[in-house]
C-alpha cells in the first residue's frame, strides 16, 4: 500500500475517533455550530460566541451521533476568550482527549471538525502557520493561526493534531483560507475555573 | 512506531524548526516586515516589492536580535531584491534542485514577519517553463500570461501567503528550498520564483549591483496586424510604436512613430513582454535585425540594442 493511501487512512481514522466527541449545537435558528464533549458526565465546551446571542444566552439543544437531543444548559461564558462551558443530562459520553497547545510547532499538520453549513462533521485540514499575541493579524489575542478553511458552523468545533489531541477550539474565519482557534491550554484553564466555581457554588446539604 | 500521519507531521514541523535559522525578517517597509532568506553568511534575497524603502533597512535574525541591513541591488522583473547585513553571520539556506520538484508534491511556505517562523502547506500546481529564448526555442510562445516577466519559469503552488511571507522559501521534503514565494505578482495563483533564477540574479546584483536590460528607446502598444501581413507573417499582432526617445537606439536607425515591430532578433513581438523578453541583458551591444511593418508593407532595420539606464 503507498504511504499516500497509509497517510489517507490513518488521518480518516484519527477524524473519526476525535468525531465521537464532537456534538452540534442547534438554536431556535437552527445549526449554530459545534461543541466538544470535555468530561463524560455531560460537561461540554464551545465558543461564547456560539452559546451567547446578542440578546443573551440562547436556547440551545446538543445533539450527538446516536441522534439523540438534550437542552444544553449554559454554566459559563467569556466573550473575551470566545469560550463558553455547557451541561448536558447525559452522562455516558466520550470525552476528548485533550492535547498540550504549548507543544504545537509551526508547520505540523492540523485538522478542525465541525458543521459547517450544517453540514455534520465536515473536517478540513493544513497546517498550523503559527501562534501567539505576535500574529499579525491576532489584535494582541493569543490565539493559533491555521491554514485551513473553516466556514460558519465550525466555531466551537475541535482542532486536533495527527495524534487525534484536542489543540484548540475553532473560532474565527479570517479569508477563505486562514482561520483561528482558541489554543487548548486557555481551554483547560477557563475549564477549571469553571468547575471550581460550580464547586463553590452548589449548595451543602 | 507512532502512525505514518502523525511522523509526516512531525516531520513536517522539525523540518521547519530546522531549516529556521536561515529565515529572517525583513523590515523594510512601514506596514508588516516581510521575510528573507540567507544566501550566505552577509547576504540576504527578498521580494523586491517587501523593500519599499533604501534606508534604515533592518533584518531580525533566528537568535531574536535584529541587524542593520544595506540594498545591495534589485531586479523588479523577478521581484527580488538583495541585502548586505555587514558582519553577518547567518546560516547560509540549503538550495533544491527544481527538476525533482514534481506537480502533486506536499509543501510548505514559511515565513518570518514576526519573531518566530510560520508555515502554511500546498501542493505544487504547475511548473511553468521558462520562456527566456533560445535559438531552439518556438516562434510561438505557450506561456500564460503574467502581467510581468519571469524569464526563467516559475512554480505554481496553492500555499496560502499569509501577510508578510513574500521574500521567504517554498520547503520540499527534501529540506530544501526550491523557491523564493512572492505575491508581487498580478495573479491569483501563490507564486515561487525558482533557484536558478534567484542564483543568477544574486551574483548579477554582487557583481555590477544592477540587472542588465536591453534598450531600444520606443514607447509602444499592441496593435492588431493587416489581414494580408498576418497571413504572410502567421502572426495575429505586432508592436505599434507610439513614440520614440531622441538619442535612442532606435531613433538612431530610423524606427518612426506608426511602425509595427513583429520581430526582434528573429522572436516575435506579439505582446510587450514578449518584446521585454528579448531586450534581456545579454542581447546588449549586439546588433540584430529589428522587423516591422511600415505602410503595410514589411521591412527590416539592424539596431544595436542599447543599455536601460
Amino acid at each position: 500500500m503507498s504511504v499516500w493511501k497509509q497517510i489517507n487512512d490513518e488521518a480518516a481514522r484519527v477524524a473519526s475517533v476525535v468525531a465521537r466527541s464532537v456534538v452540534q449545537l442547534v438554536g431556535q435558528e437552527g445549526s449554530l455550530g459545534a461543541a466538544v464533549v470535555w468530561r463524560a458526565d455531560g460537561l461540554l465546551v464551545t465558543n461564547a460566541h456560539v452559546a451567547v446571542g446578542q440578546r443573551g444566552a440562547r436556547t440551545l439543544e446538543a445533539v450527538f451521533h446516536d441522534d439523540q437531543r438534550l437542552s444544553a444548559r449554559l454554566l459559563a461564558y467569556d466573550l473575551e476568550r470566545d469560550l463558553a462551558a455547557l451541561h448536558v443530562a447525559r452522562a455516558d459520553l466520550t470525552p476528548v482527549a485533550v492535547g498540550d497547545s504549548s507543544q504545537l510547532r509551526a508547520g505540523e499538520y492540523v485538522m478542525a471538525l465541525g458543521h459547517p453549513w450544517g453540514v455534520v462533521d465536515g473536517l478540513t485540514g493544513g497546517v498550523l502557520i503559527g501562534g501567539g499575541t505576535q500574529l499579525p493579524e491576532m489584535q494582541g489575542q493569543d490565539w493559533l493561526a491555521v491554514d485551513l478553511p473553516m466556514r460558519p458552523g465550525h466555531s466551537g468545533g475541535a482542532l486536533f493534531n495527527a495524534a487525534g489531541e484536542l489543540v484548540g477550539i475553532n473560532t474565527l474565519i479570517r479569508g477563505p483560507e486562514v482561520s483561528f482557534a482558541v489554543p487548548v491550554n486557555a481551554v483547560k484553564l477557563f475549564m477549571r475555573e469553571v468547575t471550581a466555581q460550580q464547586a463553590a457554588s452548589a449548595s451543602v446539604v | 512506531m507512532s502512525s505514518l500521519f502523525k511522523q509526516l507531521s512531525d516531520s513536517m514541523a522539525e523540518t521547519v524548526a530546522a531549516v529556521s535559522p536561515s529565515i529572517v525578517r525583513v523590515e523594510a517597509r512601514r506596514r508588516l516586515a516581510a521575510t528573507g532568506i540567507a544566501w550566505s553568511a552577509e547576504i540576504v534575497v527578498t521580494s523586491n516589492h517587501g523593500v519599499e524603502q533604501e534606508e534604515n533597512l533592518y533584518v531580525g535574525l533566528h537568535d531574536g536580535t535584529r541587524a542593520s541591513a544595506q540594498l545591495v541591488g534589485r531586479d523588479p522583473s523577478n521581484d527580488l531584491a538583495v541585502l548586505r547585513v555587514p558582519g553577518g553571520t547567518m546560516t547560509p539556506a540549503q538550495w533544491g534542485d527544481n527538476s525533482t520538484l514534481q506537480v502533486g508534491h506536499l509543501v510548505l511556505a514559511l515565513g518570518r514577519p514576526t519573531e518566530a517562523v510560520q508555515a502554511t502547506l500546498g501542493v505544487v500546481s504547475a511548473l511553468i517553463a521558462g520562456t527566456r529564448r533560445t535559438e531552439e526555442a518556438p516562434k510561438k510562445r505557450n506561456r500564460r500570461q503574467m502581467g510581468q516577466v519571469l524569464a526563467d519559469g516559475y512554480i505554481q503552488t496553492d500555499v496560502v501567503m499569509y501577510p508578510g511571507f513574500s521574500g521567504g522559501p517554498l520547503l520540499s521534503g527534501d529540506g530544501l528550498f526550491h523557491g523564493l514565494n512572492t505575491s508581487g505578482f498580478r495573479s491569483g495563483a501563490s507564486i515561487s520564483v525558482p533557484v536558478t533564477t534567484i542564483r543568477n540574479t544574486v551574483m548579477t546584483l554582487l557583481t555590477h549591483g544592477k540587472i542588465k536590460q536591453g534598450y531600444l528607446g520606443v514607447g509602444v502598444q499592441p496593435v492588431r496586424l493587416p489581414a494580408a501581413v498576418a497571413q504572410q507573417l502567421d502572426q495575429e499582432t505586432g508592436l505599434l510604436v507610439m513614440s520614440v526617445e531622441s538619442a535612442s537606439p532606435a531613433e538612431a536607425v530610423g524606427v518612426l512613430v506608426g511602425d509595427i515591430i513583429t520581430a526582434l532578433d528573429g522572436q516575435t513581438t506579439e505582446t510587450v513582454d514578449e518584446l521585454l523578453l528579448t531586450l534581456h541583458g545579454e542581447r546588449v551591444g549586439k546588433t540584430v535585425t529589428l522587423d516591422l511593418v511600415r505602410g503595410g508593407q514589411t521591412a527590416s532595420l539592424q539596431v544595436t540594442i542599447g543599455e536601460r539606464s
